[in-house]
């Protein structure tokens, strides 16, 4: 274990900060989802995989680079989403007490296709830039990590305004903030479902983009991403958009911070042990609320 | 024709077991219809068969003539009943100005949210001053004129209120019902039901009483109100212990 120098010590900052703006992209759409649905979805890190791979195809065969695939993959996965709702998910009954298995399995699905087709090689996508770093004030910034950084904040601006703006956004904050209330004026739960699922699922496909660029993946990395997804909307408070983004840099600054001052591999322990630490002065999250039960 | 008839409607939660056992009442147009009766007796599941929130298992509901008994929620929302529940239902994240505009989520038409708006803002003109604040941080009595309004956006010929004064400081709930008058005075018909029963008659044109999922008596308010029968079963008002434990948590 050695101290980092102020120089190092910022930089790893720079880093900590890049990579939890992406990793807040990643799980916006989970935390999202649970909000209206109180439904976790644990195909998560199966839908951000799938994203990965469909920017790689279209990386492999038409050299189309990964950020502006997301203009594809983003409306793809949103129908993707939109249909899978309306047609399996809300099929089933209480899917508060059934969606962790039901998505459970969706993932394992997903990962079995994706094994059968790709294998367990490890993949990237490795755009003309990807090597590159910019030296901004004597700090070091790998262009891929700056990039990734500021589409997510690109695509998680483009939410917030959805969300905060728009007719349908607002039918959701109320679904979440007061379902029966919600239906009282009008709004149908059902379709406010298909909506937020499909935007859930979309974000992921963008999410899914930057990953397949900023580190490798194959088919059983679903696992390692919903895992670290969960971890971040436990740690923001389940359902809190600002959480999760608030927890993304958090757990991104401390990854960077573990690496360099203990190992790499310390990393996760280090994130989990704070995060359990949080949960048992604040059981709600960062920014979660207490559940109440409505009489 | 009165504006909405109910005609021996049953309902109830779980199969068999029924709560509304052969409900008849009706409103006109232009009356504020006020439902007392002690609690459980099922004034809430009457308004919920109303707007569509319970299906009645037997007997009629028309509005304007026009059968509405089981259609869905959305649908005798857009025919023109409007339902206030019991508790609160204010979008507590949301400011004012957001919850009044999730009032016309059904409306299409821009314009005609905008008008409405100024109506709701006209009628109660702190909303229009306060309507950057988030509507939970603001008192009971406050977030009922909220949902009042909310539930005004939709201009809809007929209201139902459920419990309003529920929880409300003395001076807070008359002037609840004041503004309850005003609405009524400026056309908007209403069908009230109200624990506190000596305030919601005084306010009101019509009365029923409702005992065990049916109604027992119907008259206008003032026959109710002299009446000596009413007086030593329903007048007393509710306990304050009871009223403490019907304060807390949102509607049911
Ligand atoms: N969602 C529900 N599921 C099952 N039973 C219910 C439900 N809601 C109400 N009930 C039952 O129906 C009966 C009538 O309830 P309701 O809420 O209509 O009474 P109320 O007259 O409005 O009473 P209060 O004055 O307490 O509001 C009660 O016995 C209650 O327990
Ligand atoms: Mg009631």
């Amino acid at each position: 274990m050695s101290l980092p120098s102020a120089h190092l010590f910022i930089q790893t900052l720079i880093l900590g900060i890049l990579v939890g703006g992406v990793y807040a992209l990643m799980a916006s759409g989970l935390t999202l989802i649970f909000g209206v649905m109180k439904v976790i979805n644990v195909a998560h890190g199966a839908f951000l995989i799938l994203g990965a791979y469909l920017t790689y195809l279209l990386f492999q065969w038409f050299k189309l680079d990964p950020i502006i695939s997301i203009a594809i993959t983003m409306p793809l996965f949103f129908l993707f989403g939109w249909l899978l709702q309306k047609y399996v998910f809300s099929r089933i009954e209480s899917p508060e007490q059934t969606s962790v298995l039901v998505t459970f399995a969706l993932a394992l699905i997903l990962e079995g296709l994706l094994g059968a087709i790709f294998q367990t090689t490890a993949r990237s996508v490795t755009p003309s830039y990807s090597t590159a770093t910019i030296i901004l004030a004597t700090y070091r910034i790998p262009v891929t990590r700056l990039a990734g950084f500021v589409t997510a904040l690109v695509v998680l601006l483009i939410l917030y305004y959805v969300l905060e703006r728009t007719r349908l956004g607002r039918a959701v904050r109320a679904t979440i903030q007061d379902p029966r209330a919600a239906q009282l004026v009008g709004v149908k739960i059902s379709m406010v479902s298909a909506f937020t699922f499909a935007l859930g699922v979309s974000t992921a496909a963008a999410g899914g983009s930057l990953l397949s660029m900023i580190y490798t993946f194959n088919p059983a990395s679903q696992g390692d991403w919903v895992a670290k997804t969960l971890a971040i909307i436990v740690l923001g408070g389940m359902g809190s958009l600002p959480g999760a983004l608030i927890a993304s840099l958090i757990l991104g600054v401390m990854e960077q911070l573990t690496a360099i001052i203990v190992t790499l591999y310390w990393s996760p322990i280090v994130f989990y042990v704070f995060l359990f630490l949080t949960l048992i002065v604040r059981p709600q999250g960062l920014m979660g609320e207490v559940i109440r039960e409505k009489g | 024709m009165p504006m909405l008839q109910l005609d021996n409607v049953f309902a109830s939660y779980i199969p068999g077991v029924e709560i509304l056992r052969g409900v008849s009442l009706r409103v006109e147009q232009g009356e504020i219809v006020c439902l007392v009766g002690p609690n459980g007796a099922g004034k809430s599941t009457v308004l919920r068969a109303v707007s569509g929130f319970l299906k009645p298992s037997k007997g009629s509901i028309t509005f304007n003539g026009k059968s509405i008994g089981g259609m869905p929620p959305q649908k005798i929302l857009t025919e023109g009943i409007t339902h206030v529940p019991q508790g609160h239902s204010v979008f507590p994240k949301m400011t004012i100005h957001e919850n009044l505009l999730m009032g016309a989520f059904t409306v299409m038409d821009q314009k005609v949210i905008e008008q409405r708006l100024e109506k709701v803002y006209s009628l109660f003109s702190w909303l229009k001053i306060r309507s950057k604040e988030k509507a939970g941080n603001l008192s009971g009595g406050q977030q009922k004129i909220v949902e009042i309004g909310r539930a005004l956006m939709l201009e809809p010929p007929l209201m139902i209120l459920d419990e309003p004064s529920l929880g409300l400081a003395p001076k807070t709930m008359s002037e609840l019902f004041e503004n309850i008058r005003e609405l009524n005075r400026n056309g908007l018909t209403i069908l009230m039901v109200e624990q506190n029963a000596r305030e919601g008659l005084a306010s009101a044109h019509r009365g029923y009483v409702l005992e065990l999922g049916k109604d027992k008596f119907e008259g206008t308010a003032k026959e109710l109100l002299d009446s000596p029968e009413m007086a030593k079963l329903y007048l007393g008002g509710s306990t304050d212990e009871d009223s403490y434990r019907r304060r807390r948590g949102r509607w049911a």
